[in-house]
């Protein structure tokens, strides 16, 4: 997958249309509203069951496809996230492309909820760089609700970025992905097999380690957490703490959730190297992403310091566990 | 003042002279016309027709100038329809307070699509000139208009045919593909401008024929004209014109069809503008009217003004095969402002340019010629600059207007008085 070129004038005009014929921008949503809850279940396109392998490769357009993942947590508050993200992905892909962060930047977007106690726990899209883009994240399942146990389980989908990718990125040059999850709680305590088989497919019969799962995930992705300042966990020493020390520097604070796209286009930008923290503060500023900048300012600046003394690479720091090893 | 007469708005200049305000004033309820829709009859979405109303502004450029007053709009078959502008000028409207603006929209289904590939086309082609610019907008309506000269080219109707809109747009795509490639100029992918265009023709009445009369029994029609006579692909100077008829022979030709009459309201500032490159006898670069609305356009250069031009006025009449009535704008910006009252050339002073056979490009072309050697002769404007426009060109003035709102504007000839002008007739030469 990840063809096509992208262009928000394009996508602006069609969210234009479709709202004047009084569509909402999350349609399936609506229709799975509409319906009993134990009928709801995530989209044909959506569902990882059965997935072998999400793929992210170059074509004749795009030879220097770099894939970026973007998975939700749709639980409870926090499924404002995606409709930020909706209203702003001409600009994530503008900052991306036009301002040259990426070059060929392929993006695929999911969803996560609880395993434990929703119906449709995880969603993930296909990598793609252009509208197609905006449909899958129209076609993502805001179910809400949530355990409400303090623990979502972004560790499944750990599992499956792990397990059911591919990308020529680094199968032809080495180079990691990004991946951003998007949440505000904890992973389950562990990855349950029963989760796995499930939801997933996977004939798995002994649970995994949360630890193990985000060490083998970070051989060939970049993962990022972003904790939006959305709901009371957003102070909660024990989420940041949790996080910071699974992911380092890579944990990132946002003020504004309104910000969130902005802060995804700098944080590659940073991380490919093409940027510094100020001349991409500096970008957001001229897109008219005036507030969002201080936000995202705030959030990358442990990143931006790094970067600032030591261009390539060193990144994140240390982490508590001597087992956990993200180098580059 | 108007009878029962459905109204053709036209400008007589080369674009900018007001006909946006002028529609916006004609359609406003308090006006008493009671006009059922705005008819676009030329050009597509470079058009720029600023309205203020109310504290509220607006530059319209496929939306009729009657919006404000809820008006609804119908783009005809000579209108290049670009669905993309369009909803950006949708969303505009919307933050202006205007509830639901597509739903004010009708398109005749037979009007060309303009598209971003044209517009990419268009803006190569414009690089490639260099210092000889044309100064188009960078939007692609020539491109639309001479691409469906000889090709099967997208229109309006396609958009609710998706498989043959598709072909279209990979048949358009394949013929510009040497000019583009390499050009930097993107496009939106042909994807895409699928999705958005099936997305415009859901969210947008799409008309079969010609639906005119069902408009014309609800009330009075106001047909809006863009761009000036002058610019008119086969009446203005060649080749500094716009791939559209702008003169009212289309619109008229849309009355006929329904047997009902037309009243043709010519349209001019008291000075003269000119947005792009071409020929400007009275052009005058120590006139310092501000514009507040009309900028340097990367492909069209800077704003251009110049005097008062009766010679040019009397010729873009003829050109519109007479007018009925007119309306003269900018009464408040007469300040500096001089009139021509003919012109120094090889062959001696002149007062009136020729009009050729329609369609003798070669007959547009000498008289830009005979253009850009002009001198004019310039004198001071008479104090009743209504009743020398008036006697100048043989129609009487309908409407004037003092300033840029709605509210600056009245209907008849509300004489202008400036009281320390000098009698009319005192020639001086430009400096």
């Amino acid at each position: 997958m990840g063809y096509g070129n992208w262009d928000d004038r394009a996508y602006d005009a069609a969210r234009t249309f479709r709202a004047a014929r009084g569509l909402d921008d999350f349609g399936y949503t609506a229709d799975m509203r509409a319906q009993p809850m134990n009928s709801w279940k995530a989209h044909p396109a959506l569902d990882p069951k059965g997935v072998k392998l999400r793929e992210s490769r170059d074509s004749d357009d795009h030879g220097n496809s770099l894939p970026i993942a973007v998975l939700f947590d749709v639980t409870g508050s926090m499924g404002r996230v995606p409709r930020i993200m909706q209203e702003k992905l001409g600009k994530l892909h503008g900052l991306l492309q036009r301002k040259g962060y990426a070059d060929d930047p392929q993006i695929m977007f999911g969803g996560i909820g609880d395993a434990d106690s929703d119906q449709v726990p995880l969603q993930v899209g296909q990598f793609e760089s252009d509208n197609r883009m905006d449909e899958q994240l129209r076609l993502i399942f805001l179910e809400g609700n949530g355990g409400g146990q303090k623990s979502e389980s972004y560790e499944l989908a750990a599992y499956f970025m792990a397990r059911h990718t591919a990308t020529d990125a680094w199968d032809k040059r080495g180079q990691q992905g990004y991946l951003f999850i998007v949440g505000d709680e904890l992973n389950k305590p562990r990855l349950a097999s029963r989760h796995i088989r499930n939801i997933i497919g996977d004939k798995v019969n002994r649970d995994i380690s949360v630890e193990s799962v985000y060490r083998e995930l970070a051989d060939r992705w970049h993962v990022h957490y972003i904790l939006p300042n959305q709901s009371s966990y957003y102070n909660d020493p024990e989420i940041s703490e949790y996080w910071r020390g699974l992911l380092g520097e890579r944990f990132l604070r946002l003020d504004d959730p309104a910000a969130v796209c902005e802060l995804i286009a700098l944080t590659i930008g940073i991380g490919e190297d093409r940027i510094d923290l100020g001349a991409g503060l500096a970008d957001l500023r001229d897109i008219g992403s005036t507030s969002e900048a201080d936000a995202v300012g705030k959030a990358l600046a442990p990143i931006g310091a790094t970067r600032r003394n030591n261009s390539v690479g060193a990144l994140p720091a240390p982490t508590r566990d001597d087992d956990v090893d993200f180098g580059n | 003042m108007f009878g029962d007469r459905h109204l053709i708005v036209v400008d007589l200049g080369f674009g900018d002279a007001g006909k946006g305000a002028t529609v916006d004033w004609l359609c406003a309820p308090s006006s008493g016309l009671d006009v059922s829709a705005v008819v676009r009859f030329n050009g597509g979405a470079q058009a720029a027709h600023n309205v203020i109303a109310g504290g509220r502004h607006h530059t319209f450029r496929q939306f009729g100038s009657g919006t404000f007053s809820r008006v609804p709009t119908f783009l005809s078959r000579y209108m290049l329809v670009e669905p993309i502008a369009l909803a950006a000028e949708a969303l505009a409207l919307e933050q202006l307070g205007i509830t639901d603006p597509l739903s004010l929209l009708s398109v005749d289904e037979r009007a060309l699509l303009t598209t971003p590939i044209h517009g990419a086309a268009n803006r190569c082609r414009e690089d490639a000139r260099g210092a000889a610019r044309h100064g188009s907008c960078g939007i692609g309506i020539g491109e639309t208009a001479s691409y469906a000269l000889a090709h099967d080219a997208p229109r309006v109707a396609d958009c609710l045919r998706p498989n043959i809109l598709r072909r279209k747009l990979i048949a358009l795509e394949e013929y510009y593909r040497p000019l583009l490639e390499g050009s930097g100029h993107r496009y939106d992918s042909i994807d895409d401008l699928v999705e958005v265009y099936t997305e415009f023709a859901r969210a947008v009445a799409i008309l079969p024929g010609d639906q005119l009369a069902a408009f014309a029994t609800t009330g009075r029609l106001v047909f809006e004209g863009a761009q000036g006579a002058l610019l008119d692909e086969w009446r203005g100077l060649h080749p500094y014109t716009t791939w559209s008829t702008v003169e009212p022979r289309n619109a008229r030709a849309m009355l006929a069809r329904i047997d009902a009459p037309g009243y043709v309201l010519g349209v001019t500032r008291s000075y003269f503008t000119r947005h792009g490159a071409g020929p400007f006898p009275t052009e005058d670069a120590d006139l310092s009217i501000v514009e507040r609305h009309n900028g340097t356009g990367e492909y069209q250069g800077d704003f251009r003004r110049g005097h008062l031009d009766p010679i040019l006025l009397r010729y873009a009449i003829r050109a519109c095969g007479g007018i009925d009535g007119l309306a003269v704008n900018h009464l408040d910006a007469l300040g500096e402002i001089r009139t021509a009252t003919g012109y120094l050339t090889a062959d001696g002073c002149l007062d009136r340019l020729d009009l050729g056979e329609w369609q003798d490009l070669d007959h547009q072309r000498r008289l830009t010629e005979l253009l850009e050697a002009a001198t004019p002769v310039l004198a001071d404007l008479p104090t009743d600059v209504i009743g020398y426009l008036e006697a100048e060109l043989g129609v009487p003035v309908v409407l004037t207007a003092h300033g840029p709102d709605r509210f600056d504007r009245a209907p008849g000839a509300a004489r202008t008085t400036s009281n320390n002008r000098p009698a009319p007739g005192t020639l001086r030469m430009p400096g």
